[in-house]
């Protein structure tokens, strides 16, 4: 019996080398081609009864991404979008951030939470320093209070405040033509709903003193039942309603609230109607209920605008929501900022970039939208007040807020506050 | 098992090495890793690992499950990132202060709850920290509602030490979390945590023997709601906020959850528990969304397979393979000599 010899010859010793080398190797070459793509980081809601909200602002800014490396990218250099779910939970959000800029090496964040979720997060950009936009939050100290702000973080979502104006001037107006002085409100019980609310009634008698709210029902954040809610209304007999719901909790009312027959009964003003998720999510949806601006294909009725919408619905299946369109629009910002810096290095010089940066946009009144260098937030987006309708495109007799009316009575809320 | 005076005197030395050990290695690991992301883990396990070690004071040593301990854990983040907000007092007179505070809340409610056992203490816990949720939820001028306390807790410096930066808020955070577990260690192997011990054994008998169950019970639950708060400080550091759902009945949840998974019957494994709930998390949100799905097909293998925490488990093992009696809290032998 023979032995074969347990030394390597030359080939197998040189054949051994390079394939070893090459696996020893393998980490540094993928982190060396992983190092090529620059990291954008989201946390946001992707479970739980709105995990929409999660689902759509990554549809949005990922058709912006997936665009943008079509073309090549920053220099040949790929976006990547990672995202992670917070579960609504302001510490998981914080976490999460840490986690993307930390273990990722995110260099840019698109904060992607709810309201309290973002304060989180905007302290997390404080220390962390880097670039930021919160694409979701509506909350107005959020831009608004000095305090609050960070040179690095940016707000490209809806702000309460201008939503407010708009529609305190519609509902003026409607409330002058009709003769509606005796209001009643119907909010979600939390920050959001009670802040909006109180912002809505205040500047509808701002424009129209003969205003006067004669009851406000506070329903439970997903509660199932609206019945005691809808009673309750009905029983308070009011020229007019307005109503913060938004999403599940307004479907089922608005559901609920026909077998009442309670928008035959009262002129109704719905802020968050007018998105694609809810107009076709309600069962049967009234005729002539006013609703704020969300988003909506014909608003700004652009070809731009179209085109978006049926870039989004070709990408995602699904319609667009008011998150899709913010977050493309962070995307938009941060794609231009990364255009004009080179490179997602400095937070700083990206920030300085995004700071007062007027782009064009589907989504601007005018076709453009501007980061307002005073306190970092989105300008110029569609704000107004339509009337649904059953069949597409949902909305009609859109009457948009002029900017320059919000930037007033802005400015003049924003001294009372002590924010100026 | 008699146990003398020196070797219990060994003992608590050992304890307290090991103690001084565990502080090293953690305060040494962002050097030897050089890692940001294992400090932040670091810092949020320890928040939730005192919490955990501190219910199970009530929970594994006297037979109380509460179901409103995050009402305690709350407590510290709010009472502490309200302090630092006023701009009015050092890191370390808020510290004290919000303990003073939550010692306060919790002997008021501990008053009222300890009364009551089995079920209907666990239902009046969870009464009151629903309370407490609706109370920050709309005391908004003090609580900031449900956006929680805005404008990040500011940290000025004391002693030299400025927790602005990372590595001295990981250093100051995990020194705060071992002498929290170090002096529960304490408690628990003190005359006091073995009168406990003989409370959730038989009520009845430590009443015979003139103990003052009521007293008793509620100086563990004020003692249990301190350290609690003390692992809401370390949070509320760690994100620089503090947030209603801290309050929320599911952070209670979790907190029994980490008792039962790391093992109700070791000291550490509450502590054991939470590290492994809060690494899971992390793992898991990396790879899916499904975290809820992992998390149930997890408390379904321990109730179904195990049937009991992980410490609790091993405890056997490790005790055949060291031929050496392991210490768990339902072990007395150690009445007779306690120091502490």
């Amino acid at each position: 019996m023979t032995h074969k010899s347990k030394l390597l010859d030359r080939r197998q010793f040189l054949a051994t080398s390079v394939s070893a080398a090459t696996l020893l190797a393998s980490p540094a070459i993928l982190q060396a081609k992983k190092s090529d793509t620059i990291k954008i980081g989201m946390p946001t809601i992707l479970s739980g009864v709105v995990s929409i909200l999660g689902e759509s602002s990554r549809a949005g800014a990922q058709l912006m991404i997936d665009e943008f490396n079509k073309n090549g990218g920053l220099n040949g250099r790929p976006l990547e979008l990672i995202t992670r779910d917070s579960r609504a939970k302001p510490e998981e959000a914080v976490k999460a951030v840490r986690d993307l800029v930390n273990g990722e090496g995110c260099k840019i964040i698109i904060d992607a939470e709810a309201s309290s979720g973002s304060f989180a997060v905007q302290e997390a950009i404080r220390e962390l320093g880097v670039l930021c936009l919160h694409t979701v939050s509506e909350a107005t100290p959020l831009s608004a209070d000095p305090k609050l702000r960070v040179p690095t973080a940016f707000r490209s979502a809806r702000q309460g405040i201008h939503d407010a104006i708009g529609g305190g001037a519609y509902a003026a107006a409607i409330s002058r033509e009709k003769g509606l002085k005796r209001w009643a409100t119907c909010s979600p019980d939390y920050a959001y709903g009670r802040t909006t609310t109180a912002e809505f009634m205040e500047f509808a008698k701002h424009f129209n003193g003969d205003i006067e709210v004669i009851g406000q029902v506070w329903p439970k954040l997903f509660q199932p039942d609206f019945t005691e809610v809808v009673t309750k209304l009905l029983q308070l007999k009011p020229d007019a309603m307005y109503s913060a719901l938004w999403g599940g909790d307004l479907v089922s009312f608005v559901d609920q609230s026909n077998l009442y027959a309670l928008f035959g009964q009262m002129e109704a003003f719905a802020v968050n109607l007018g998105d694609y998720p809810v107009l076709t999510a309600v069962e049967n949806l009234p005729d002539g209920i006013r609703s704020g601006s969300r988003y909506n294909k014909k608003i700004p009725d652009t070809p731009e605008n179209s085109d978006f919408y049926d870039r989004y619905v070709e990408k995602n299946k699904v319609l667009p929501t008011n998150w899709s369109w913010e977050n493309a629009t962070a995307m938009s910002f941060i794609i231009e900022a990364l255009k004009d810096v080179g490179s997602a290095d400095n937070p700083l010089k990206l920030a300085e970039s995004i700071k007062g940066r007027k782009i064009k946009s589907p989504f601007g009144v005018d076709g453009t939208l501007t980061m307002r260098s005073e306190d970092n937030t989105l300008v110029g987006y569609a704000v107004g007040y339509g009337i649904t309708t059953k069949k597409e495109p949902f909305m009609k007799d859109f009457q948009t807020t002029a900017w320059d009316q919000i930037f007033e009575l802005e400015t003049k809320w924003k001294k009372r506050k002590g924010y100026l | 098992m008699k146990i003398t005076q020196q070797e219990g005197k060994r003992k608590s030395l050992n304890e307290a090495l090991i103690t001084i050990a565990a502080l090293l290695i953690l305060l040494a690991l962002p050097s030897l890793t050089g890692s940001q992301k294992i400090m932040d883990f670091v810092i949020f396990a320890a928040a939730y690992g005192v919490l955990a070690t501190a219910l199970n004071l009530l929970i594994g040593y006297t037979g109380l499950i509460s179901f409103g301990h995050a009402m305690f854990f709350a407590s510290g983040a709010y009472s502490f990132g309200a302090l630092m907000q006023s701009e009015t007092t050092s890191v370390p007179i808020a510290i004290v202060l919000t303990l003073i505070i939550t010692a306060t809340i919790a002997a008021v409610i501990g008053a009222i709850c300890v009364r009551l056992s089995e079920i209907y203490f666990a239902f009046l816990t969870l009464a009151f920290q629903m309370f407490f949720h609706s109370v920050l939820l709309s005391w908004v001028e003090v609580t900031g509602g449900d956006n929680g306390l805005l404008g990040g807790i500011p940290t000025p410096v004391f002693f030299g030490i400025n927790l602005a930066q990372a590595g001295t808020k990981y250093a100051f955070c995990v020194s705060l979390a071992i002498l929290s577990i170090y002096l529960l260690r304490r408690i628990v192997t003190s005359h006091f945590g073995y009168t406990l011990r003989m409370i959730r054994d038989n009520e009845r008998r430590a009443i015979f023997l003139g103990v003052n169950v009521f007293l008793t019970k509620l100086i563990c639950f004020t003692l249990s709601a301190v350290f609690a708060s003390i692992g809401g400080i370390i949070l509320a550091l760690f994100i620089s906020g503090a947030y209603p759902d801290f309050a929320f009945w599911t952070t209670s949840g979790e907190a029994i959850f980490m008792v039962m998974l790391g093992g109700v019957n070791n000291f550490l494994g509450p502590l054991v528990g939470a590290i492994l709930l809060t690494g899971l998390n992390d793992l898991v949100v990396h790879y899916t969304n499904h975290f809820g799905l992992f998390l149930g097909s997890i408390i379904l293998l321990f109730a179904l397979v195990l049937k009991k925490g992980i410490l609790d488990f091993l405890d056997p093992v490790l005790e055949n393979l060291l031929n050496k009696k392991i210490k768990t809290p339902n072990d007395t032998s150690e009445v007779e000599n306690s120091d502490a």
